[in-house]
């Protein structure tokens, strides 16, 4: 299968089951929604090192927030239900609470399960907050020096997907980054997907485990590096010279589907050889994303 | 025919009659002949059926509508649990009272201790309501401890008095003593607030968006935007239609933090253009 020329791998995308929750951060202007939730999503490109993965989701208009105001929508994952409330206690108590003007609310209302976090955030008022329910929802008041943090009591956890991807096999480093970035603009503030990484784009892609050491769980993607080419089991056709990957995580799976088909679409242009995917054989990751169907039928095998 | 139960008022009622002892949320599986059968308290006559007060009529499993003047009815919809009432006209005292769910809705006024220790629902009346809107029966420490009532007229004195949690707003006056005595619970007053508002109140909050004057024991702490009073106005401006202005959203608010003489953790927001 081709695209503009581009090789379609026959091949698919191997991803995970997470535990997410969406946040939506208000601000009294979107530079310091923004700033909460750059600071927020920082350092949670994998849950390798991270302990989580974020990213924003999209920038809300004022009639799209609870208060009125300019606000960003946040996805944020988490391996297991346990640790979502953790990490988000963590992070929304040091980058939202600490950042002028916002209030953060739960952006998955619908959602069954739901995790504590403004009723842990809480205790910062040290016996001064205050709570109020509005419309059967409980908001906690978190006096603070520039006024008060509003931030929701429970926020809604979903089963999410983790871990969709493709990788973008070019000519040259340039190409590649230039078809990243196309594709990484193409998926922009599509709803329901976020890319964990910086910019949206993944160099240094993984494979599981390490050739050397048992303590490590994941190491360089040999197959994918071309400088390896003539020492490893490569996977890299001839004329390629460089590799980058898109990772993108989801509410569900036809919300990856979507955004894999887009970015996909997108980087298919001159330069680019082939488009294929990372995964573990399909023995670890229950959601399979077939690279041929997603760009002939438009959803996820 | 729309499931609706509909009963009218044969003729005016010369006593007061007592429906505390019933459930209407209970009529949803009751036919219009049974509901006839089922018995009142009328002050002087003893247990009357209800329909000899009054034409039942409709089908059942639907919102139940009273109509005529139930000025001398008392507890009409107390211990409501879902489904909804809508009485045209006035009604006596304790209306809803101690409801858990549901919707009251009353096109006239309301007499004293509407929404009397309500835990749930709504209760929503488009006249006046009289003392203790929300409030907590004399003698009783605690209120409402949860839903909301809704008053599109003003309301008498002690609205809200001992919420422990919940709502009352008022779209126009309210008497003295608004808020008396909170556990906690919002009272959001539109047009004047009457004297001492959240006396004794220990984490109540008073949002006054009309006149007021604080009271002496409450202490200036800051002028600011709370954004819980934005969502709070949206709310009541959107879900039950209160008169919330471009201006009561982005204005800011003088905090009074009260009642000293108790824990001092409630507040009166008092809304100013500036």
């Amino acid at each position: 299968m081709n695209v503009r020329g581009v090789l379609i791998e026959d091949t698919f995308a191997e991803a995970f089951t997470m535990r997410a929750a969406r946040l939506v951060i208000t601000a009294a202007s979107p530079r310091w929604a923004t700033a909460a939730a750059l600071k927020l999503t920082g350092f949670a490109t994998s849950v390798i090192g991270c302990k989580c993965e974020a990213g924003i989701e999209r920038e809300l208009a004022t009639t799209e927030t609870p208060d009125g105001r300019t606000g960003v929508s946040v996805l944020f994952m988490t391996m297991s239900k346990d640790d979502l409330p953790k990490r988000l206690i963590e992070r929304v108590g040091q980058t939202v609470l600490t950042c002028p003007t916002t209030a953060c609310f739960d952006g998955l209302p619908d959602a069954p399960d739901r995790v504590g976090v403004g009723s842990a955030l809480r205790y910062f008022g040290d016996g001064f907050q205050a709570s109020k329910v509005i419309a059967g929802e409980r908001y906690w008041r978190i006096p603070v020096m520039e006024g008060e943090f509003l931030v929701q009591e429970k926020f809604g956890m979903l089963k999410a997907v983790g871990g969709g991807n493709f990788l973008i096999l070019a000519r040259s480093a340039a190409a590649a980054l230039a078809a990243a970035e196309a594709a990484v603009d193409a998926m922009a503030g599509m709803t329901g997907v976020f890319l964990p990484f910086p910019g949206g784009v993944v160099r240094s892609g993984s494979k599981v485990g390490s050739r050397r050491s048992k303590t490590m769980i994941a190491s360089t993607n040999d197959a994918f590096c071309p400088t390896l080419r003539a020492i490893t089991k490569s996977d890299i056709p001839d004329g390629v010279n460089s590799v980058l990957e898109i990772v993108i995580n989801g509410i569900d799976a036809p919300a990856i589907a979507r955004a894999m088909r887009a970015g996909i679409d997108a980087a298919c242009r001159d330069g680019v050889v082939a488009i294929s995917a990372g995964n573990y054989g399909g023995k670890l990751g229950p959601h399979h994303f077939y690279l041929r169907k997603i760009m002939g039928e438009g959803g996820p095998a | 025919m729309s499931d609706e139960l509909v009963l009218t008022l044969r003729a005016p009622l010369a006593a007061a009659v007592d429906f505390s002892a019933l459930r209407l949320h209970a009529w949803a599986d009751l036919a219009p002949a049974a509901v006839a059968r089922v018995e009142v308290r009328v002050a002087g006559a003893g247990l009357v059926a209800l329909g000899d007060l009054f034409d039942v009529r409709g089908s059942k499993g639907g919102r139940t509508r009273f109509a005529g003047d139930f000025s001398r009815v008392e507890a009409l919809g107390a211990g409501l649990e879902r489904g909804e009432v809508v009485i045209e006209g006035s009604v006596g005292r304790e209306v809803g009272a101690r409801m858990r769910g549901g919707r009251i809705s009353v096109t006239g006024n309301a007499g004293w201790g509407a929404g009397l220790e309500m835990s749930g629902g709504v209760l929503d009346v488009t006249g006046n309501a009289g003392p203790r809107a929300g409030g907590a029966s004399l003698g009783a420490k605690r209120g409402m401890t949860g839903g909301e009532v809704i008053v599109r007229g003003s309301a008498g004195p002690e609205a809200g008095a001992g919420m422990r949690r919940g709502l009352v707003a008022v779209g126009g006056d309210v008497a003295e003593g608004a808020g008396r005595a909170t556990l906690a619970g919002t009272v959001v007053v539109f047009g004047t607030t009457g004297p001492n508002p959240g006396q004794w109140s220990k984490r109540g909050s008073v949002l006054a968006l009309g006149p007021v004057s604080p009271p002496a024991t409450y202490r200036y702490a800051c002028t600011y935007r709370p954004e819980y009073v934005g969502i709070l106005l949206r709310h009541l401006a959107s879900r039950r239609g209160l008169p919330v202005t471009h201006e009561h959203l982005t204005g800011s608010y003088r905090r009074y933090s009260g009642d000293l003489a108790e824990l001092g953790a409630g507040e009166l927001l008092v809304w100013t253009r500036d």
